[in-house]
């Protein structure tokens, strides 16, 4: 809301400096947005929250400025001399959609001179952003900006029958606005008809065909209120935002509006000539009275922390308008003024007093009680996991939540549910509520690779959206990255991250067969029968898909499971104080035996002496192993907590091993 | 023997030895040269020794003085030498290992700035008595609206301010998920209030946290929007919570981020200017106090803020007239991006790595 300092002082005396006048009127509820120079004039743009109409005018700034630097505030009263005939005999007004529409008014001018406004109307008008028209318009625009009551002037002679009619739109009804764009009208849009079609939209725009025009000569003044639900809805389906739309979605005076419209019409009279009709046309319901509010001077320091004096609490409510109907030494009521219909509740006056009486006032240094606050349980492991990751050289990416159609079906590990869709994209086409984090990040290293940066090692920590028949989705919370190294390094990670995290926990690694990944090179990682993550390489198809140029290897973790299985506060193991003894084995096997079956056959043979096994290599010869032979070389480590081993014992741990594997997969010791 | 000739002698034989070890280009050669003069058994300083016996017997001490003398000279002037070789040696060992190289790196990772800005509140917070939680990002109508003293006429519901779930999306025999509950649409969080709510549904007061994670607005894109973007929330909800309370805890949560020792240590100070949020009543923005070095000083927008609204506390089954609250939001991207001096919040979300590696 843009406010002129000349039209300001009407009303009332403004503080000799600018800056204290926004300085104060910032910090009590209207923000500076900025000041603008025009003319004579100075224009200040003040920030109105949605809660305030009131102040959407001239007269309602200026009110707060007189409560705030206890001035008198000058409002005109306006009498506009009635010597036409009376109003009813000339036209008339039905509400026929009362739900939309609580109050219409109408007066008649007849017999106006169409003209240019004079330059001190104009001059105000265009501090404030309006453009000019012509004197009959700018009076309905200046009366809108004085008191906040948008107004509308209708070319009388071009309303069928003399008639307004309020009520909803009939399907198909077509209208065209003063912008002379042809709008379709959505059914139960409220619109101001006459005998036969729509003139104007309430509240939002008036009618190509019923405009006041140069030819103009007698008309119809609106003041009206609109239901503001009903102006949004229009003014959103047809893009149409007014000034007057603006004002009916937060809500006018309803006591304000017979006020504007006799305004109005002694400013036409004023700067246009012609006679007023006798009388009003006044439709709709009166108002129910408003409620007296209570408010209790204890709940003062209850909520703000300050006390206010008891005296000054009174003064302020009184000054911002509201009539007080009750006082003792415990509580004062009070009716508040029409147009504050945001104050209903004793909480809400506690905010005036707390506003006018200056935040300033609050101290900020309360000796606010101390409290122990803890760590979740999630937040620890969040941090270890991240450690890790950035331990492995990850840098850590941040993707949207959804992603398009095509991404969430290119790899969904965790559901086969259709993905959650938003209504309108996130951004661009993406709509679905992804899935998994792997399609994010493998698009974040295309972009990467584009720019031909090297070393694209990105994880993300997010969650995935899992529909549930009838229920909130799930929403995992997954460990996601993806790296230039290979499948190994990439399990590596998740054998790191489950370390660092539930070092106890023994993952199953099985094959796995997602299209999107390498056929071979991909596995999910389990946790008791649960599938706790995915990796594997991208292959060429995967590849094609997000256009990398260069390999790569993606892994996801479900890291609610690992939260679930986290171990934050381990307890030590006893170290043995004997030396350990170590042993090498080479172990020549069918090409499909997996180490994991070698490892578990030679833990279990081991027995408790085994401290670690070691995977080294893997070796193929087809002229020294044989054809479909691989060899497998680890070590053993072995210790024992009551002794030094001697090599009779190890050797003997060995040879158990050796045995176990030539029976459990047909391993032979090679020669 | 004269004295005068073993003299000569001894003076001659100090004078090539000398030379020699000078000469010795080398560990061999200067070894070779210490066996000629210095060696045990045949070395020339040996040979002359045996001439020290033919010496008249009265110039005996006199040529053995001297002979000592010349002894220690030589062995000097090879321990000298070798001294020298051994230096060179270094020298030449330095010049081959240049300690210049770089180190060999290890490659460390980068934590989002983003996630560095909320573990930075969250520690500060969490200093200040406020345990953080998160909730889900699915919501419905109650707890991002209802519950919030939004209603239904409110214009925040509208669906272009919001990410609802869309119910049409589905083709035949897909599962239908959950796109709405009780008739009544899912959406996206607008913010994370949801999570108090859901923390005073299932807790009795006192409460004291902060509610983080991801929101969702349908902003478009620019250097200033995106529509995903994180917040941070604090509340506190107790018996005697005033904005006095509320006020203080602000001021100490932005003397702790921003007024640290190192960074010059300067009093940080708050002020509420009114606002409007249908959660809390009063509602206040907050802006926080700056002195530049040029000793200019001014306000900065932190947030919004405000005593919980009496409507919001009935909602969750608390009595309006037992327990207070405040709480307060920030916008997490605002403040990491000022603090990291990055201009376009798209680059929080466009993971170049050029980018990520400079925190």
């Amino acid at each position: 809301m843009i406010v002129s300092l000349d039209w300001l002082a009407e009303y009332v005396a403004l503080p000799k400096s600018l800056d204290e006048l926004t300085e104060r009127l910032t910090l009590t509820g209207l923000n500076l947005e900025g000041v603008q120079q025009a003319g004579d004039d100075t224009g200040v743009d003040l920030e109105v929250t949605s809660n305030r109409p009131d102040c959407l005018g001239h007269v309602g700034v200026a009110r707060e400025i007189a409560v705030l630097w206890q001035k008198e505030l000058k409002v005109p009263a306006p009498q506009p001399k009635a010597q036409g005939k009376p109003v009813d005999s000339l036209a008339s007004v039905t509400i026929d959609a009362p739900e939309l529409c609580p109050r219409y008014t109408a007066r008649v001018i007849k017999g106006v001179k169409i003209g240019p406004s004079p330059a001190w109307l104009a001059n105000r008008l265009r501090t404030l952003g309006i453009a000019v028209i012509n004197n009959v318009v700018d009076a309905t625009n200046y009366v809108m900006m004085e008191c906040g009551q948008p107004l509308h002037a209708f070319d009388f002679a071009k309303l069928k029958g003399g008639k307004i009619i309020v009520r909803e739109s009939r399907p198909g009804e077509k209208f065209t606005a003063i912008n002379h764009q042809e709008y379709e009208l959505s059914a139960g849009t409220c619109v101001i008809a006459d005998a036969e079609r729509a003139v104007a939209l309430a509240g939002v725009m008036g009618g190509a065909d019923s405009e006041v025009s140069a030819g103009t000569v007698d008309l119809l003044i609106e003041s009206a209120d609109f239901e503001c639900m009903s102006v949004r809805a229009t003014a959103r389906a047809l893009n149409l935002h007014s000034p007057s739309s603006y004002r009916f979605e937060r809500g006018v005076d309803p006591e304000g509006i017979d006020w504007a419209s006799r305004r109005c019409c002694e400013l036409i009279l004023e700067l246009a000539g012609g006679e007023l009709a006798e009388g009003v046309l006044d439709e709709g319901s009166e108002r129910p009275a408003r409620p007296e509010i209570k408010l209790r001077f204890e709940q003062l320091p209850r909520v703000l922390g300050i006390d206010v004096p008891p005296q000054e609490v009174r003064k302020i409510l009184t000054d911002l308008g509201c009539e007080e109907t009750h006082e003792c030494g415990h509580c004062v009521k009070a009716i508040p003024p029409s147009w504050r219909a945001d104050l209903t509740r004793e909480i809400d006056l506690i905010e005036e007093v707390a506003r006018i009486y200056g935040y300033e006032q609050i101290p900020e240094d309360a000796g606010v009680k101390m409290a122990a606050s803890t760590r979740t349980r999630s937040d620890r492991v969040l941090e270890r996991v991240r450690g890790v990751m950035f331990a492995a050289g990850f840098y850590e990416a941040m993707t949207l939540s959804a992603v398009e159609s095509a991404w969430c079906e290119a790899f969904r590990p965790w559901t086969s549910a259709a993905p959650l869709a938003a209504s309108t994209p996130v951004l661009r086409r993406a709509d679905r509520l992804r899935q998994s984090l792997v399609p994010s990040l493998l698009a974040a290293r295309r972009h990467n690779e584009k720019l031909s940066n090297p070393n694209i090692e990105l994880f993300e920590v997010a969650k995935v959206y899992l529909p549930e028949a009838g229920e909130l989705p799930r929403e995992r919370r997954v460990l996601s990255a993806t790296t230039g190294r290979g499948f190994l390094d990439a399990k590596g990670i998740i054998e790191s991250v489950v370390a660092a995290v539930a070092p106890a926990a023994r993952i199953a690694i099985e094959a796995a067969e997602f299209p999107l990944l390498d056929p071979a090179r991909q596995a999910v990682a389990k946790l008791g029968d649960q599938l706790l993550g995915v990796v594997g390489e991208l292959g060429d198809s995967g590849r094609d898909r997000f256009e990398l140029r260069s390999p790569a290897a993606v892994l996801e973790l479900d890291l609610e499971l690992l939260i679930e299985a986290a171990e934050l506060r381990t307890t030590v193991a006893p170290l043995s104080p004997y030396p350990p003894v170590a042993r090498d084995l080479n172990i020549v096997v069918d090409e499909a035996v997996r180490w994991s079956a070698v490892e578990e056959t030679a833990r279990v043979a081991g027995g408790e002496l085994v401290e670690a096994i070691s995977y080294e290599e893997t070796y193929r010869d087809e002229k020294r192993l044989g054809a479909g032979k691989k060899s497998l070389l680890f070590g053993v480590q072995l210790r024992s907590a009551n002794g030094t081993l001697t090599n009779e014992e190890a050797d003997a741990v060995r040879d158990r091993i050796v045995a176990a594997l030539a029976k459990s997969v047909g391993g032979a010791l090679r020669a | 023997m004269a004295l005068a000739d073993f003299i000569a002698d001894l003076n001659a034989l100090s004078a090539e030895a000398d030379a020699s070890f000078a000469s010795a280009a080398d560990a061999a050669a200067l070894e070779a040269a210490r066996v000629e003069y210095l060696g045990a058994k045949a070395g020339r300083l040996k040979a002359v020794q045996q001439g020290l016996g033919k010496v008249d017997k009265a110039d005996k001490p006199a040529a053995g003085k001297r002979f000592n003398e010349v002894k220690q000279a030589i062995e000097a002037a090879f321990a000298a030498a070798q001294e020298r070789q051994s230096r060179g040696a270094v020298v030449a060992e330095r010049e081959a290992f240049d300690v210049t190289l770089p180190g060999r790196p290890v490659r460390l990772g980068r934590l989002h700035p983003v996630t560095q800005t909320i573990a930075e509140m969250k520690d500060i917070m969490g200093r200040l008595g406020f345990t953080a939680v998160e909730g889900p990002e699915i919501e419905d109508d109650w707890h991002n609206f209802e519950a919030l003293n939004i209603p239904r006429s409110h214009p925040a519901r509208d669906p272009l301010d919001n990410f609802y779930l869309a119910t049409a999306q589905l083709t035949p025999g897909e599962s239908p998920g959950a796109k709405s509950l009780g008739g009544k649409p899912l959406l996206l969080r607008s913010q994370t209030s949801t999570v108090q709510i859901r923390v005073m549904e299932s807790t009795p007061p006192p409460v004291r946290i902060i509610s983080l994670g991801r929101v969702y607005r349908p902003d478009t894109a620019d250097a200033t929007h995106y529509p995903m973007f994180h917040q941070i929330e604090g509340l506190l909800i107790d018996r005697g919570v005033t904005m006095a309370d509320l006020k203080s805890v602000l001021r100490l949560f932005c003397q702790s981020y921003f007024g640290s020792v190192e960074a010059g240590g300067q009093d940080v100070h708050v002020r509420f200017r009114p606002s409007f949020f249908p959660f809390t009543e009063p509602s206040v923005e907050v802006d926080m106090s700056w002195t530049n070095a040029a000793g200019e000083h001014g306000w900065l927008e932190m947030g919004g803020a405000g005593m919980v609204d009496p409507n919001v506390l009935r909602a969750v089954g608390y009595d309006p007239e037992e327990v207070t609250g405040f709480a307060f939001g920030l916008g997490v991207e605002r403040i990491c991006m000022r603090q990291h001096g990055i201009t376009d919040i798209r680059a929080l979300y466009e993971n170049d790595v050029r980018f990520l590696e400079q925190f």
